[in-house]
């Protein structure tokens, strides 16, 4: 019996360590296949298209090209300026609001801008901000005196400065919730009342105390931001600059464009592109520890108050003109959606309509399914290798070391070269355009973080609970799914609609891998958002928020009333 | 002198403390006993004027005759030590002490206030510390180096959250001992929260029991 039930463990053991390790070489083999794909084709190497030799051709065209110094310009500006907006902004907020009624209301409008995709926010936001926007239809003709839209560039600036702000208010949301989550770490409450009973200012303490220590729990997140706003394709042809446009962009044309050869000058921008996020990531540590090394004096100078109060109040404030812009961003969509005419300058349809809506019902019908199908798959099964390799973390950490080092990768590099490094084996294995390979991608992306998200809670879970389980005579997976799964159910909910989130934001693997036969709600919305048709793409990027708004809600409102409807339920037999 | 006059404490509706009243004389330790959740610790944090909100309390504070009450804590200047010594972990042992050193209220260049600091950590015998970080230190020594950069920032009044209970009964015994010659040397109020009779004795002060709503 004993020498039995010692099989049946052992056999347990070696199966989760095989599928750990299956799962792990599925997580490695697209990332090096897809930077194989990208650094060969960058010297000249790519036996599909007939080149066999290695050269540095391609690097010489890339530098040859007229648009790539502006590009790399626009790019470098706005990626360094968006992070470091959106830190400053998301640390002054915590650091004005902590403690008070106002980090609640805060806290409430992190979800809603975190569900929403970056591409549905960027129509929203030209909605909101262009010329002819709802922004200035609400101050005219009464202040502005406009009866004709006027003409300003506000969108699609050539300083990508709208783009900046896009980014600024889609990450600082982020951000926030980032740092709410790493305060608890470093128990803020006590050491701000041990810093104010010592007569220091609390922005002071923020400034002296909370910022040394908050600073290294965050470095990865604000790496993450940063590679982010320096890659980022969608929100750039949405409403980022177009002559030149972001590098990102113009490589995405590239490999795009007919002319097959404009691929390896693209492969060899993507190179630049991951070693730009290299040096950038580099540039941003150095700084932080030449101003560290400077300002370490100041920690201890003995100086109450700080001089950046009125900076730091400025930023936070700015913070709720995110907010505000995020909201009127998405209010903005279903009012295009039911519009049947609105002249400028007026504030409102003169008269609305579902003929829009019904005329596109159809397709915005199979877009929804095929979103949901997707975002469904690649997050269950996320959930699923989370929690297996979460066990195997939990049972031996060094278990986990490969995977753990090559998971947060797709987070870092850029899509534009990485993706289509995994398109030459897609197509080389037959396997592009069908939906199995759409979901492997977006599971590639939806996985980091539904793993982020969920090791916290699951690694602190009390485990004496689930031994508890077994010694009550209950079989170990009954009581896995019954006791552990169940309690970490708040956690579990969070990862998955964090997991349809991030899968209905996929635009470049949804386009990579689905080749245009699949086309989801982002990638139909951001080709339209071009076209000008404004009722028609109202439509689309107010379902594309919908559905991860409405998961995210149920997300939080489900575990509580599944647990009172099945304690109600029990009652009426008790 | 710190005195608290009628003092009541509510939480949802429900009163926890009512009409509490006490004086503390400078250089005395009044220790304070009771359960938990019967409002020791809110008292403390309305002390200190750090109140959770969800917790109503009114109560007059007056320290030497001026009233506190509608200050906030860094114009209240008053000391507090909790469980944890809460060193600050990216300074080293030397810039917690000077953190404390209010320079320009003291009227301290920056070679007086290194001196300063430097003369407390001789008292312990942490001198060749003074350049590591907290986490060379025992649990003893950041104890009593938490306690010393409480005294240097000079406040008026001390507050104690059961300093002693993460110690090993041995070092706590010594810890005690420091923290009442400290008390002594400051000649300041100070009002000791604890669960631990001992402590009572040990420093030999005056004590009130809450016992939900029943003080004695």
């Amino acid at each position: 019996m004993i020498k039995q039930s010692f099989f049946h463990y052992f056999a347990k053991l070696t199966c989760l360590r095989l599928l750990s390790i299956l799962i792990t070489i599925g997580l490695i083999s697209p990332i090096i296949l897809g930077l194989a794909g990208t650094v060969l084709p960058a010297f000249d190497y790519l036996p599909a298209l007939s080149h066999y030799t290695f050269s540095l051709k391609p690097w010489h065209n890339l530098f040859q090209s007229p648009e790539v110094y502006g590009s790399l310009k626009l790019t470098l500006i706005s990626g360094l300026l968006a992070t470091f907006l959106s830190f400053i902004i998301a640390f002054s907020t915590i650091a004005v609001f902590y403690e008070s009624r106002w980090l609640i209301s805060i806290r409430h409008t992190l979800a809603p801008i975190l569900a929403i995709p970056h591409a549905a926010i960027a129509i929203g936001l030209v909605f909101v901000l262009s010329p002819s926007g709802w922004l200035v239809r609400l101050f005219s003709p009464w202040l502005t005196q406009y009866e004709r839209p006027p003409i300003w560039v506000s969108v699609q600036d050539p300083y990508a400065l709208s783009l900046v702000l896009a980014l600024i208010v889609k990450e600082t949301p982020y951000l926030l919730f980032v740092i709410l989550a790493s305060l608890d770490q470093i128990k803020t409450c006590e050491l701000i009342k041990v810093g104010t009973s010592m007569g220091y200012s609390r922005l002071s303490v923020w400034r002296k105390v909370i910022f040394p220590l908050l600073y290294p729990l965050i470095r990865l997140p604000l790496l993450v931001i940063l590679a982010f706003s320096l890659t980022v394709v969608d929100l750039s042809l949405v409403i980022g600059p177009n002559t030149p446009s972001t590098f990102a962009v113009t490589l995405f044309h590239w490999y795009n464009d007919t002319n097959l050869d404009k691929r390896f000058t693209a492969s060899a921008g993507a190179v630049l592109l991951m070693l730009i996020i290299l040096v950038s990531a580099l540039f941003w540590e150095s700084c932080y520890q030449v101003i560290t090394r400077f300002d370490r004096y100041r920690w201890s100078n003995g100086k109450r108050h700080t001089l950046f109060a009125p900076l730091l109040k400025g930023a936070a404030f700015s913070y709720i003109i995110c907010v505000v812009l995020a909201l009127l961003s998405l209010f903005v969509l279903p009012i295009w959606a039911f519009t049947q005419r609105w002249r400028f300058p007026d504030v409102l349809p003169s008269s609305w309509s579902f003929k829009k809506i019904e005329q596109l019902s159809p397709l915005l019908f199979d877009l929804a399914c095929v979103s949901l199908v997707i975002a469904f798959i690649s997050t269950l099964l996320a959930l699923a290798i989370s929690i297996l390799m979460l066990e195997q973390k939990r049972l031996k950490p060094a278990n986990t070391k490969w995977f753990d080092r090559f998971i947060y990768l797709p987070m870092i590099l850029p899509q534009v070269g990485f993706l289509f490094g995994i398109q030459v084996f897609l197509i080389w294995s037959n396997n592009s355009g069908s939906l199995l390979a759409v979901i492997g991608l977006h599971l590639l992306y939806v996985l980091p973080y539904v793993y982020l998200t969920l090791s916290g809670p699951y690694l602190a879970y009390n485990q004496d609970f689930y031994v508890q389980a077994i010694c009550l005579n209950k079989h170990p997976t009954a009581s896995f799914f019954k006791i552990k799964l169940a309690m970490l159910k708040p956690a579990l909910f969070s990862a998955f609609a964090l997991g349809i989130a991030v899968s209905f934001a996929q635009y470049l693997p949804t386009l990579t891998a689905g080749e245009g036969r699949i086309n989801t709600l982002t990638t139909e919305a951001v080709a339209l958002a071009a076209s000008g048709e404004r009722k028609k793409v109202g439509n689309m990027a107010m379902l594309q928020a919908l559905f991860p708004l409405v998961i995210f809600m149920l997300a939080q409102w489900l575990p509580r009333v599944w647990t009172n409807y099945r304690l109600n339920f029990q009652s009426i037999f008790r | 002198m710190l005195r608290i006059s009628n003092f009541n404490l509510t939480l949802q509706d429900n009163p926890l403390i009512k009409n509490l009243s006490f004086t503390i004389d400078n250089g005395e330790v009044l220790t304070l006993m009771g359960p938990s959740g019967c409002g020791k610790s809110s008292l403390l944090n309305y002390l200190s004027g750090t109140l959770e909100t969800g917790l109503v309390a009114e109560g007059e504070i007056t320290l030497n005759q001026t009233r506190i009450d509608n200050l906030s804590t860094q114009e209240r200047q008053v000391g507090i030590l909790y469980q944890t010594p809460l060193l600050f972990p990216h300074m080293t042992n030397l810039e917690n002490l000077l953190f404390a050193i209010d320079s320009k209220g003291q009227g301290l260049n920056k070679v007086q206030c290194k001196e300063l600091a430097m003369s407390k950590l001789a008292e312990l015998g942490l001198e060749v510390k003074a350049n590591n970080l907290p986490t060379s230190l025992s649990g003893g020594q950041k104890a009593r180096i938490a306690l010393l950069r409480t005294l240097l920032s000079s406040p008026k009044y001390l507050l104690l959250d059961e300093p002693f209970s993460k110690l090993d009964p041995e070092l706590r015994q010594s810890v005690r001992r420091f923290t009442l010659e400290q008390v002594k040397k400051a000649n300041i109020p100070t009002l000791l929260v604890t669960h631990d009779e001992d402590d009572v004795a040990a420093m030999g002060s005056k004590l009130i029991q809450l016992n939900h709503l029943n003080h004695k």
